[in-house]
């Protein structure tokens, strides 16, 4: 801390090549990225956790009693180990989606973000997409290690893993997709709110509470409306992407509940609905930040 | 070059800065004084459009901040030693901050070895002392080589060997001919590093001219006049450049007037003076003075 030096030595680089430009801001988004403590752990506890459940799923199941599984079940099966996991690492990349944009307000940090970036959309645009690549890699990277981890325990069971089969290649990406979008969800709702507690509470909530309340209430009382808000929710639209078959292995709408004007969606129409909740986010988020004093 | 013309900016209800245009030339080091809530903080803010102005508008080199190219080459701001993430470390925080123009790793070890930050570059922010943090502050405004450098109570925290470099560094920088702008509360700080001087007062310039000629407009004149005969004095003196206070029974106040006329007027109407000094006060007094009521000193010091 003593020997500070009066002169400034020119700079190495030549000035005309120092400018703003939305690579160079995606590189230092990356950089933000991977240089906080709090990323590092989240993805590793997605490894951990994908990794973790699938193999304790695949070592628990138990075939033995029935009858041969057929080529569907086993299908559905497969993606079921890979993607248990989801139902955690969901938790990990709502908090880190927030914590990603809220922490730079709560430290103060998202002053010297956009004085360096004025005109603030493309830092934003650059963390969000930095967030959703490395999401994306992250949980299809673990995916896709617990489906080869868990094949031969599986194939002991008599379930052939069909990883190469179009429905369950699609199933398992799509569960690295919707991890993908619900960080991007939590992303907009801590960029909107600007504090962690808030956002993570609004997407937790989002994802855990209202649709938990929405199921009991339709159970209760069979509203048609319930069940089709509940079709509409970002996680029950969502589970559908990693879902093979006709969708109730992951959370879809319950079985045997399905009455007259009661709404289903199929795998894209979910994804296109989470997507939907997504832009919409971004789009506030977007239009806030440009608003808003820093 | 920063040009603020007719700038107002209002929090709710609160004025931050009602109504103010000045204009910060290259080569000198100006300095923007006042009290605290003055406005200072939110003038600052503008110029590199963290805050949106309410009305008027503020450039710098002739254009908005987020309209340059080089927003960094153009203006290195410290505004706020705390804004920067405490779970990074220095030189993290450092590297981020440059690949947004493409800066180099070279010049972030020239401005971590510049702000004397070379030990404790590899720590996390988070435990840095508020003298680091303005170090820091001031290392990641210095990374684009600023045309224009905005520094927000640079020496606050600093120790006396960081306030002198403080104070070393900005002369240069303004001897090479960029614009130096830095705001403190420390008056006598002030009348060290600034050549220029804009006083605020409750969101309003007060004054804005060379630092010995806000010395002299405050201060210049007063005399002080111990006299036995204080109210025949004071009438013979009375006139509309001359300000007569009485401070107690035989002590007068006298601004408007060298202490020499005093004198000689005294000797004429036969008044016997038992003391006769001229009050050169500090920059602290003058400050203090012209923030006593903005309203009254607008007119004479700004012209």
């Amino acid at each position: 801390m003593t020997n500070t030096t009066l002169e400034a030595p020119q700079t190495t680089t030549a000035r005309s090549s120092t400018h703003l430009s939305f690579p160079r801001v995606v590189r230092s988004e990356w950089i933000k990225l991977r240089t906080l403590r709090s990323t590092q752990w989240s993805f590793a506890i997605f490894v951990l956790l994908t990794v973790g459940f699938g193999l304790l799923m695949a070592v628990t199941l138990d075939t033995s009693s029935g009858p041969a599984v057929d080529t569907e079940t086993q299908k559905s099966l497969t993606v079921m180990v890979a993607t248990l996991g989801v139902n955690f690492t969901q938790l990990v990349a709502a908090v880190l989606g927030v914590l990603i944009i809220s922490g730079e307000y709560t430290t103060g940090m998202i002053r010297s973000t956009f004085a360096a970036v004025p005109t603030r959309l493309p830092a934003l645009f650059a963390k969000a997409l930095v967030l959703a690549v490395a999401t994306f890699v992250v949980s299809l990277v673990s995916i896709i290690v617990t489906a080869l981890v868990t094949a031969p325990i599986l194939s002991g069971q008599g379930i052939e893993g069909q990883l190469f089969d179009g429905e369950v290649m699609r199933a398992l990406v799509g569960g690295a997709g919707y991890l993908t979008l619900i960080a991007l969800l939590a992303f907009g709702f801590g960029a909107v709110l600007r504090n962690s507690a808030g956002g993570i509470a609004s997407v937790l909530g989002l994802i855990l509470v209202v649709p938990t309340v929405l199921q009991i209430l339709a159970g209760i009382t069979q509203a048609v409306w319930a069940q089709n808000l509940s079709a509409f929710l970002p996680s029950t639209a969502g589970a559908l992407m990693y879902a093979v078959g006709d969708g109730s292995a992951a959370g879809g709408p319950p079985i045997g509940a399905i009455g007259a004007g009661v709404i289903t969606l199929d795998t894209t129409q979910g994804f296109l609905v989470l997507l939907g909740w997504v832009v919409v986010m971004m789009i506030a988020a977007a239009a806030l930040i440009k608003r808003r004093d820093a | 070059m920063i040009e603020i013309q007719g700038l107002t900016k209002r929090y709710g209800a609160k004025t931050a800065v009602d109504n103010i245009t000045a204009t910060i030339r290259p080569g000198l080091v100006t300095g923007f004084l006042g009290p605290n809530g003055a406005g200072k903080s939110t003038t600052m803010r503008t110029i590199v459009g963290l805050d949106r102005p309410d009305s008027g508008s503020v450039t710098v080199n002739g254009k908005r901040y987020a309209e340059h190219q080089n927003p960094m080459h153009e203006v290195g701001a410290l505004l706020d030693a705390k804004a920067i993430h405490t779970g990074r470390t220095a030189y993290n925080h450092l590297l981020a901050m440059a690949a947004t123009h493409g800066i180099g790793k070279a010049r972030v070890h020239e401005v971590i070895a510049m702000t004397g930050l070379e030990s404790v570059a590899k720590k996390r922010v988070g435990g840095f002392s508020l003298g680091m943090g303005q170090r820091l502050g001031i290392a990641a405004a210095l990374l684009g080589d600023p045309q224009t450098l905005i520094l927000d109570e640079p020496v606050n925290g600093l120790d006396p060997e960081g306030v002198m470099w403080v104070r070393k560094l900005t002369k240069h920088l303004a001897s090479q001919g960029r614009t130096i702008f830095l705001s403190s509360h420390l008056m006598s700080e002030m009348s060290l590093t600034a050549d220029h001087l804009i006083v605020l007062g409750r969101g309003r310039i007060i004054a804005d001219a060379p630092v010995g000629e806000i010395l002299a407009l405050a201060t210049g004149t007063a005399v002080r006049v111990r006299t036995p005969q204080a109210a025949d004095l004071a009438n013979r003196l009375a006139s509309s450049d001359v300000t007569v206070t009485s401070v107690e029974g035989d002590l007068l106040t006298i601004a408007g007037l060298a202490s020499a006329q005093i004198g000689e007027a005294a000797a004429q109407a036969g008044i016997v003076l038992h003391e006769l000094t001229p009050l050169s006060a500090s920059l602290e007094d003058a400050y203090l003075e012209l923030t006593q009521d903005d309203v009254e000193y607008h007119s004479e010091v700004s012209r």
